[in-house]
């Protein structure tokens, strides 16, 4: 087995008295594409900071490429991409002009494919970034992340700001960065903008990893949330008894309840009435945190569970 | 493909080249339009001299107006170059290092395969280089007024006055630009660096007017002007002890900005 891409052991880091990091731990395997999910404040982009040598660990291990950050220096960074989650592009310079500097900071690598990743993304090149919209400064970040080909991309929040097509012509980018053989390294606080590329996905809050799992039980652990219309008013109870049903309330003819596994039981269970109209929803994180939050794996010191 | 040496310092050559020409442009201006009074007012100013107290006036450098080159050191070299150099070497020093800190422009920079400490010295170089050019547009409208209204300078001594005068406003933006990079907070850099210009240069006119020349020796502004260098040149011991103050202030906000945690 190969040393992992990036790897933090206890990872702690306080500004002043606020901690940002209550021991943070990942394993991100070579050619691995890793959702780092948290919401807003829960650490990501510290983390973030800290593998890019932008901030020093107060506590703990992180190695990046084998290598601690602050000893990595300039070689480690050579092997990098950095997507900042907020990329700070003012004054009158083009992207054209500022995408040959970052190369240029990068002894030139990458130029070349300037113009062809801006083409992909329908990104203006000549014109000032004080024109440029959200959306078009994002796009900028996102070429100077890739255009030297780094065997590490860290990317984070990198769909914010992006219209769908985009985001779409961008994880179609990150699943060809991965084929070629590199790892990608992507925050966010919606699993939504992840799971689609995502090997695995870390769960992080408050600083702490609070899971790690594929994205597919990922999401079987998340669940659906299910609405089943009846021709007359069902009865809740028989529903509430299956295992796999969460939640179970009657709203009118309505049936709302939470499904997490197969949708088998349930399926059987309502046929035997009429079903006059049936929705299914797969449960966005903000439900998977809430879930996350109250029922473990073991709440604020939870372990994290080992998910290879 | 050209090798791109020194992208850090073209950068900021590039990013500054506007703002270089605006400030030279005016410096340029304000350097020989003051001068152009010269022949007019030469009898008048000295008259005026004259009937205002000696103190106030040796404090303020104004004592020797009575002649051209007088006149020209104590409102070029003085009074208005050095400000108006300061305020722009200041806020300039100040903003590429902590101000482009605190608005994110220098993230990927940072994040970019190039050692802390090449940004550092870079970015500071490319101070000084503006700073340069800057102090050679101001004596070359000097050496223009020169003919023009007969001040009677030589070109080795506004060269002389012109080094005493980078290395001065070089010194503080150096300050700056340390305090910048050691603390990340733009107005704590541009306050301190300002504050200590300010505080020395009043200090050495109310030490002189007080008529203490020991204490004004203490202020960057007496090493720059006792020596008078448009009258008798090049002086190295102030020249040493001006480039002192970018000498330890520079590694010291260096040592500092390679150890601390960056854009918090």
């Amino acid at each position: 087995m190969t040393a992992p891409v990036i790897r933090t052991r206890g990872l702690v880091k306080d500004y002043g008295r606020t901690r940002a990091l209550a021991g943070l731990d990942l394993e991100v395997q070579r050619g691995e594409v890793y959702g780092f999910i948290g919401p807003n404040g829960a650490g990501k982009s510290t983390t973030i900071r800290i593998l890019l040598d932008l901030l020093r660990p107060t506590a703990g291990e992180v190695e990046v490429l084998g290598q601690a950050p602050s000893q990595g220096g300039p070689a480690q960074r050579a092997r990098i991409g950095y997507l900042p989650g907020e990329l700070a592009l003012v004054g009158r310079l083009t992207a054209r002009e500022h995408l040959h500097h970052l190369a240029a900071l990068r002894g030139g690598r990458g130029v070349e494919r300037i113009d062809a990743l801006a083409e992909r993304f329908t990104l203006e090149l000549d014109r000032p970034f004080r024109a440029l919209s959200r959306g078009n400064k994002q796009k900028v970040g996102v070429v100077q992340a890739f255009m030297h080909e780094p065997e590490l991309l860290v990317l984070d929040e990198p769909t914010s700001g992006l219209d769908p097509l985009l985001q779409h012509e961008f994880l179609a980018l990150v699943r060809e960065t991965a084929a070629r053989g590199a790892t990608v390294f992507m925050s966010s606080h919606v699993l939504r903008e992840v799971e689609t590329v995502a090997d695995r996905v870390a769960v992080i809050r408050e600083g702490r990893t609070v899971d790690v799992d594929s994205v597919q039980s990922l999401r079987a652990r998340a669940g659906q949330r299910v609405a089943l219309t009846f021709a007359q008013a069902p009865d809740p109870a028989p529903f509430a008894a299956l295992a796999e049903i969460r939640d179970a309330t009657v709203d009118g003819n309505t049936l709302h309840c939470r499904l997490h596994g197969e949708p088998d039981g349930l399926l059987k269970l309502a046929a035997r009435q009429r079903v006059t109209r049936w929705t299914a929803r797969d449960l966005d994180l903000e439900d998977l945190f809430l879930d996350l939050y109250r029922h473990g794996p073991n709440g604020a010191d939870a372990e994290v569970p080992d998910a290879r | 493909m050209r090798a791109d040496r020194l992208p850090s310092l073209r950068r900021v050559l590039r990013d500054h080249r506007r703002a270089f020409w605006i400030w030279g442009a005016a410096l340029v201006a304000i350097t020989v339009f003051y001068m152009s009074f010269w022949p007019t007012m030469g009898e008048a100013m000295q008259e005026a001299i004259r009937g205002m107290p000696q103190g106030i006036m040796a404090a303020m450098g104004y004592d020797r107006m009575d002649t051209a080159g007088g006149y020209l050191n104590a409102v070029v070299y003085a009074l208005l170059g050095p400000i108006l150099l300061l305020v722009h070497g200041l806020s300039l020093a100040v903003r590429l290092t902590a101000g482009q800190e605190e608005d994110g422009t220098l993230e990927l920079d940072l994040a970019s395969p190039v050692p802390r400490a090449r940004l550092y010295w870079e970015r500071l170089a490319g101070v000084w280089l503006l700073l340069l050019g800057l102090v050679v547009l101001v004596s070359l409208g000097v050496l223009v007024s020169n003919p023009l209204f007969d001040l009677g300078v030589t070109l080795p001594n506004v060269a002389a006055a012109g080094l005493g005068l980078w290395l001065l406003v070089a010194g503080f933006a150096t300050l700056a630009f340390a305090l910048g990079a050691a603390s990340g907070r733009r107005g704590i850099a541009l306050g301190a660096a300002a504050g200590v210009a300010v505080v020395t240069y009043v200090f050495r006119g109310v030490a002189n007017a007080a008529g203490v020349e020991i204490y004004a020796d203490l202020s960057p502004f007496s090493w720059f002007l006792e020596p008078d260098p448009l009258a008798n040149g090049f002086h190295l011991p102030s020249t040493l002890q001006l480039l002192a103050i970018s000498l330890v202030a520079a590694p010291l906000g260096l040592w500092r900005f390679l150890r601390r945690d960056l854009l918090v």
